[in-house]
């Protein structure tokens, strides 16, 4: 028996080793990528300079177009990321500050996504490989059932988000094969339009006070940033479209354009509209609250 | 509580050390202590199919001595039937009525008529099909007289509800089992450490290629309509790998589990996917289930005796039950008759007991024939898992029509934002360890044997799948 022992204390103490190792070769890697996606991106930039930037879920991602306000003299860049929430948009301006950029408005996407307080997974995920060396990301989520696990048990970040950085994204990431999260400034354009469209159901949905929401805006404040919160358009056949006058009387301040685009043929499904789309949708955007800047 | 959870990574080794440090004294503790973790083990399940296992149990004990001490043929027979009757009616109450109600109704249906079945929500008891086998093979050994009823309790409830093979088997044999848990057991070192790494070769097979292919395959599977061709030929070679990485994974864990105990549990696998012909196929995959279905179904029937009509009725029959035993679903019973078609022409032909050898392969013509006859085993083997694994017969066909229609064998980017073709590299790596060690139980033992093992937690650990816990296949038969 004794024989037995001393082999399961080597088997456990070759499984250590081989947790540290992996979880060192992984975060490696990941520390030194910046094309994989708008989080790798945003954690090894610095001291950026930005007019407006974009923050929000897909309906983000794939609905502004910086180009339309960089042609005006403006720097953006669009930060949505599909599936992301307002937790994950608050971490990355959090990150934003904390990597001393400098932004002067910040658009913010408010409207489905305030119906939850809670985060989303695959978005989380994104973010864990900086959890060591990022006291604002280990700060953020230190109150998450799973952070002790997450921080001090070698690789089991990467076990538990093996889906979004196991070893397929750990082996894209070290033959640092790009993605195309980046192009455009980071705006990504629906090509397709799903026909016969389904309309959307908001009747689930109820606006509440989202803590992530107040979050975004104490930052703004303390950093002299202009936060512009709006809504987003959605197809004219979406159920209980009165689900966006509930919002304004949760949060009056923010701005309503859920009918700036109402056309079937900018849509591309009834929740996320189509490249023309979101060309239509960034000019009525820039039209509305910004002005040409003077060419030097 | 499944052998790939955290749960029972914290039971194993309570078991383990009161097994051997508390009770290790006598045979009776030893026992007593396997049993409570058995019962603790099934009831983590639910907790309620805890009476319907002791029941059967007791029916069986009770059975048993009943056909021993009965004076006339006719009375041993009638409790052998009592006895199956009332196994194989909770059975098929739990696991076949809804299909037999539903079937009738359409069938009443197609000739006109409106039937509305009643339909019984119930959930089905984990591995009743397996402790249901189980107590009737003991059954069936005592009514011909191969062995002696078991008057010790404890100890015949151990022989069903072994917390290692309680779930998914292998299906074990009083007279293979019973005499080990008769005795005290003495830990073996060398048997122990034997358990420890088919265990973490179990979970290899479990979590690295069963999960990984269940992942593109459950994609192909339930989007054939818009695969291509290249797509639905690697969505039913994943299926395969699948279903053979986590059936085979999970025999090997409970194998290794139980050797840490000192028990020997049958062999369930013999790396079948190298086999050269249909019927060496069966003889190695899920050959408990394969030799229970001969030894009490298979030869009372006649076995291979009689003409040639009798013993391709007797094929049938057991390659249907063995289908209908999967589950109450027309697609298994069409992946039994499909085997059976294959087996059909070896039992004509006089071939079905040809591959019964093993073979080494050498640069000659003989060895080329061999690796053509494994690979078209292979495929055929395939193309019934389709049927196996789809939701209707109708979705079989189309999927198989598809596949030779649709003709296209581009790489397909899928929906779970992965290329159809990425896990072919893993299932090849994995198909040649597996065939440079089929002379092995595992791979790992031997030379190099830290090596070995450093090198299955790492893949483990960094090719597993985790964020998506997948239950064992076999759990729900």
């Amino acid at each position: 028996m004794r024989q037995f022992i001393t082999f399961l204390l080597k088997s456990l103490a070759i499984l250590i080793l081989t947790m540290v190792l992996l979880d060192a070769l992984y975060t490696v890697f990941y520390m030194q990528s910046d094309s994989r996606s708008k989080i790798d991106y945003l954690y090894n930039s610095k001291d950026k300079k930005y007019d407006v930037v974009f923050l929000g879920s897909s309906r983000v991602n794939n609905h502004f177009v910086p180009r339309i306000f960089n042609e005006q003299g403006y720097t953006t860049f669009n930060f949505g990321i599909t599936r992301s929430r307002l937790e994950e948009s608050a971490l990355m301006l959090k990150m934003m500050v904390e990597r001393n950029y400098k932004i002067k408005n910040l658009i913010l996407q408010v409207d489905l996504n305030i119906n939850t307080n809670d985060h989303s997974e695959a978005i989380r995920s994104l973010f864990m490989p900086y959890l060591h060396s990022s006291k604002t990301i280990r700060n953020f989520y230190k109150n998450i059932p799973e952070y002790n696990q997450l921080l001090y048990i070698p690789f089991y970040r990467y076990l538990h988000y093996d889906a979004r950085i196991g070893f397929r994204e750990m082996y894209q990431t070290a033959i640092h094969k790009k993605t195309n999260a980046l192009d455009n400034d980071g705006f990504y354009p629906l090509m397709t339009d799903q026909r016969p469209m389904v309309a959307a159901d908001l009747s689930k949905y109820y606006p509440k006070r989202n803590k992530a929401y107040e979050e975004i805006k104490a930052i703004c404040k303390a950093n002299n940033i202009n936060l512009i919160a709006m809504t987003t358009p959605m197809c004219m056949e979406t159920i209980n479209r009165d689900y966006f006058n509930h919002i304004n009387t949760v949060y009056p301040e923010i701005r309503r354009f859920e009918n700036a685009v109402t056309d079937d043929k900018y849509f591309s499904t009834c929740g996320h509209m189509n490249k023309d789309g979101a060309i239509e949708f960034t000019k009525i955007i820039f039209k509305t609250l910004f002005k040409p800047k003077a060419k030097p | 509580m499944f052998f790939n959870s955290l749960h029972f990574t914290i039971f194993l080794p309570i078991v383990f050390i009161m097994y051997w440090f508390v009770g290790h004294k006598s045979k009776i503790n030893q026992n007593y202590i396997l049993i409570l973790a058995s019962y603790y083990f099934y009831s983590c399940w639910d907790w309620r199919f805890l009476f319907l296992l002791v029941f059967s149990t007791l029916l069986d004990y009770v059975s048993a001595m009943k056909i021993e001490k009965s004076k006339t043929q006719s009375e041993r027979k009638m409790w052998l039937w009592l006895c199956i009757s009332i196994n194989l009616g909770f059975l098929g109450i739990f696991k076949y009525y809804n299909f037999f109600a539903s079937s009738f109704a359409e069938m009443m249906h197609s000739f006109g008529f409106s039937v509305s079945p009643i339909l019984l929500k119930l959930i089905l008891p984990v591995g009743i099909s397996f402790y249901t086998f189980h107590g009737l093979s003991y059954i069936i050994d005592i009514y011909y007289k191969r062995i002696k009823s078991e008057k010790n309790f404890v100890d015949y409830s151990l022989f069903v509800s072994y917390f290692p093979l309680l779930v998914a088997g292998p299906i074990e044999r009083a007279t293979h089992l019973l005499p080990q848990i008769k005795v005290r057991r003495k830990f073996e070192f060398e048997k122990a450490t034997e358990g420890i790494y088919q265990i973490v070769w179990g979970l290899v097979k479990k979590v690295v290629i069963a999960d990984s292919c269940a992942i593109y395959a459950n994609e192909i599977f339930d989007h054939y309509q818009t695969a291509n061709s290249l797509s639905l030929i690697l969505g039913a070679i994943y299926f395969a790998f699948q279903i053979y990485g986590d059936f085979s994974g999970y025999s090997d864990i409970a194998l290794g589990t139980s050797k840490l105990f000192g028990i020997d549990l049958l062999r369930n696998f013999n790396y079948p996917y190298f086999s050269r012909d249909i019927a060496e196929f069966w003889r190695k995959w899920h050959i408990s289930l394969s030799s229970w279905f001969r030894d009490y179904l298979y030869i009372p029937l006649g076995g291979s005796k009689g003409n040639k009509w009798f013993q391709v009725r007797n094929t049938f029959i057991i390659f249907l039950v063995s289908g209908f035993w999967h589950g109450a679903n027309w697609t298994y019973i069409a992946w039994g008759f499909i085997n059976a078609l294959y087996f059909l022409p070896l039992l004509l032909l006089n071939r079905n007991r040809k591959n019964v050898d093993d073979f080494t392969l050498k640069p000659d013509f003989e060895s080329v024939k061999t690796i053509f006859n494994i690979l078209v085993t292979f495929a055929i083997t395939c193309l019934a898992w389709i049927f196996f694994r789809a939701k209707t017969i109708t979705d079989a066909i189309h999927y198989i029509k598809r596949t030779f229609q649709d003709l296209h064998f581009s790489t397909q980017y899928l929906k779970i934002e992965r290329y159809s073709h990425e896990l072919i590299y893993l299932v090849l790596i994995f198909v040649i360890i597996e065939w440079n060690n089929r002379h092995k139980i595992e791979p790992i033992s031997g030379k190099f044997s830290w090596l070995k093992m450093s090198l299955c937690l790492a893949a483990i650990l960094a090719l597993g799948v985790f964020s998506d816990i997948k239950e064992f296949i076999y759990f729900q038969f």
